[in-house]
């Protein structure tokens, strides 16, 4: 193993360390602020990974729509709204926690479970990539070839839950305002 | 330069390591001259002089100034929550700095029977790894409001982060155009293809200036200083800051406006390309130039409201860079 080799597996073990320790802080954390802050960590790291598997792009584009458009959005709602109590897990955990931790279980299981079951004994062969793999590209050619049809599903339910967060939120602060408009004495 | 030929021409990693440390210092020592600069050319305009006590013509200000700021005592609010109120400021210096390793300032040399690169790297996402820096930087800003346990800078950085969230959509339309026409998001081909064509500003003038307003409201810079606005908000996000910690806030907000220059300069003006000087000196050129209009629109225009900052945000930029963006597409598709 030449000094090259050895970096990366350090890199490799810090960014995964990272990535399941913040993970974890993100649902073990009682302040939702603090849980927001470990799910950028989380994203953070998860980016180192995608770098060690030579997917610039997706790494770049990870940081920059995850920790650069969506986080911040959590964090503004929550420092807005959520007080420095906010405690979800107070009173013990609950049945939905319960169902929660379940749930997370068998997905994990399934993903190791068809990784195995699709790659074999492939995963021990070393990849053999392009100098244009993962490049910005590559990557724009896939979309709009092989994955067109996800591509595209993708952003019609992108545009739904725009339209529908548009509407929800001028609608449900309406009545809101309509009652505290009403509690303003008339001069 | 083809990107065959820079592979061909690989430097040593050391090299780089150089370069970086190099790169970085130039970029602190300027954003330090660039503070008396400023207040200079401020003055001039306000018909007054400027700092001109300390030194010749006041030259050693910013070593005052930045003496001032390491012997103030670092105190902070006692309700502040303290690791992340350490660590904001220093997360929006390292941000504002680490962006200005994918900037080409020249064409590459040959030094000694090695070959230099004009950048310390060149990356084939340099101008996504920009705007995700800046992205990142955003929550110096938030996280620095919220630790600071006042109300004046939760405030304060609720303003920044709508702000920088609502032009950073315009920022990356506005780019768009240059990416479309230049084929790539490499930046060292982006210069490339202006030296084979002209200088995107002329055929991208609606991007540039999409690319400009959005870029003074991502640099807090007036008219768009809104997330600082003294008589609204004390000093906004960072009114809780005092010492070197306040003084690395209002650094990486310099630096942002550097970065941002040269970052323009890069896109639209053909980067470090020029006639008969050297090419890093063609590119201080154009960066200089960029920077001046900055200090000038301070000297010029009132800051704006907030709700018309938003309404020019959303209503205005946003679908004339979009419009520009799609435009660009199809032109290029058919030419």
């Amino acid at each position: 193993m030449d000094a090259g080799e050895i970096l990366v597996w350090l890199v490799w073990i810090g960014a995964a360390t990272a990535l399941f320790a913040s993970g974890l802080a993100v649902v073990l954390f009682q302040n939702p602020f603090y849980s927001a802050l470990s799910l950028i960590v989380n994203l953070a790291s998860l980016a180192v990974l995608f770098l060690l598997l030579s997917a610039e792009f997706v790494a770049a584009a990870q940081v920059l729509v995850y920790a650069g458009a969506v986080v911040v959005m959590f964090l503004f709602v929550t420092a807005y709204l959520g007080g420095r109590a906010d405690a979800p897990w107070a009173g013990g955990p609950t049945l939905q926690s319960f169902f929660a931790v379940l749930a997370a279980g068998a997905i994990a299981v399934e993903v190791v479970v068809v990784i195995a079951l699709t790659a074999g004994d492939r995963l021990t062969d070393p990849a053999e990539i392009s100098d244009a793999f993962g490049s910005p590209a590559e990557i724009g050619r896939l979309f709009i070839s092989d994955h067109l049809l996800a591509f595209e599903a993708t952003s019609i339910v992108l545009l739904v839950a725009a339209v529908g967060g548009v509407i929800l939120g001028t609608t449900a602060p309406r009545t809101v305002r309509a009652e505290g408009r009403a509690e303003v004495p008339e001069r | 330069m083809t990107p065959a030929l820079a592979q061909a021409l690989v430097e040593p990693w050391w090299i780089s390591v150089i370069k970086a440390f190099v790169i970085a210092n130039l970029v602190l020592g300027t954003f330090a001259y660039l503070t008396v600069v400023e207040r200079k050319l401020l003055g001039r305009m306000h018909l007054r002089y400027g700092p001109n006590r300390v030194g010749p013509f006041g030259l050693l200000q910013p070593i005052a100034d930045l003496m001032k700021l390491l012997r103030k005592a670092s105190f902070f609010p006692k309700g502040a929550v303290t690791m992340l109120y350490i660590l904001a400021p220093i997360l929006a210096a390292f941000t504002a700095i680490s962006a200005f390793a994918v900037i080409p300032f020249g064409p590459g040399w040959e030094i000694g029977g090695y070959y230099v690169a004009g950048q310390i790297v060149d990356v084939s996402i340099a101008l996504l790894l920009i705007l995700a820096l800046s992205a990142v930087g955003i929550y110096a800003f938030v996280v620095g409001g919220w630790a600071s346990d006042s109300k004046y800078s939760l405030l304060g950085s609720m303003r920044t982060c709508a702000q920088l969230v609502s032009y950073e959509v315009s920022f990356g339309l506005a780019v768009l155009g240059v990416v479309i026409m230049a084929g790539s998001l490499r930046l060292t081909e982006i210069v490339a293809a202006q030296q084979e064509q002209i200088w995107f500003v002329v055929p991208q003038l609606v991007g540039f200036l999409c690319f400009f307003v959005a870029g003074v409201a991502e640099t807090n810079r007036a008219p768009f200083d809104l997330p600082e606005a003294e008589q609204e908000l004390v000093a906004g996000y960072h009114t809780e800051y005092g010492g070197i910690r306040w003084g690395m806030f209002q650094m990486s907000e310099y630096i942002n406006m550097l970065t941002f220059s040269a970052l323009g300069v890069t896109l639209f003006f053909g980067g470090w390309s020029g006639p008969i000087l050297p090419a890093p000196i063609w590119f201080l050129l154009k960066l200089g130039a960029l920077i001046f209009v900055f200090m000038w629109l301070r000297a010029t225009l009132p800051r704006l409201r907030y709700d018309q900052l938003m309404k020019f945000g959303w209503k205005v930029l946003l679908p004339v860079a979009t419009l520009n963006a799609i435009a660009t597409a199809v032109l290029v598709t058919i030419f």
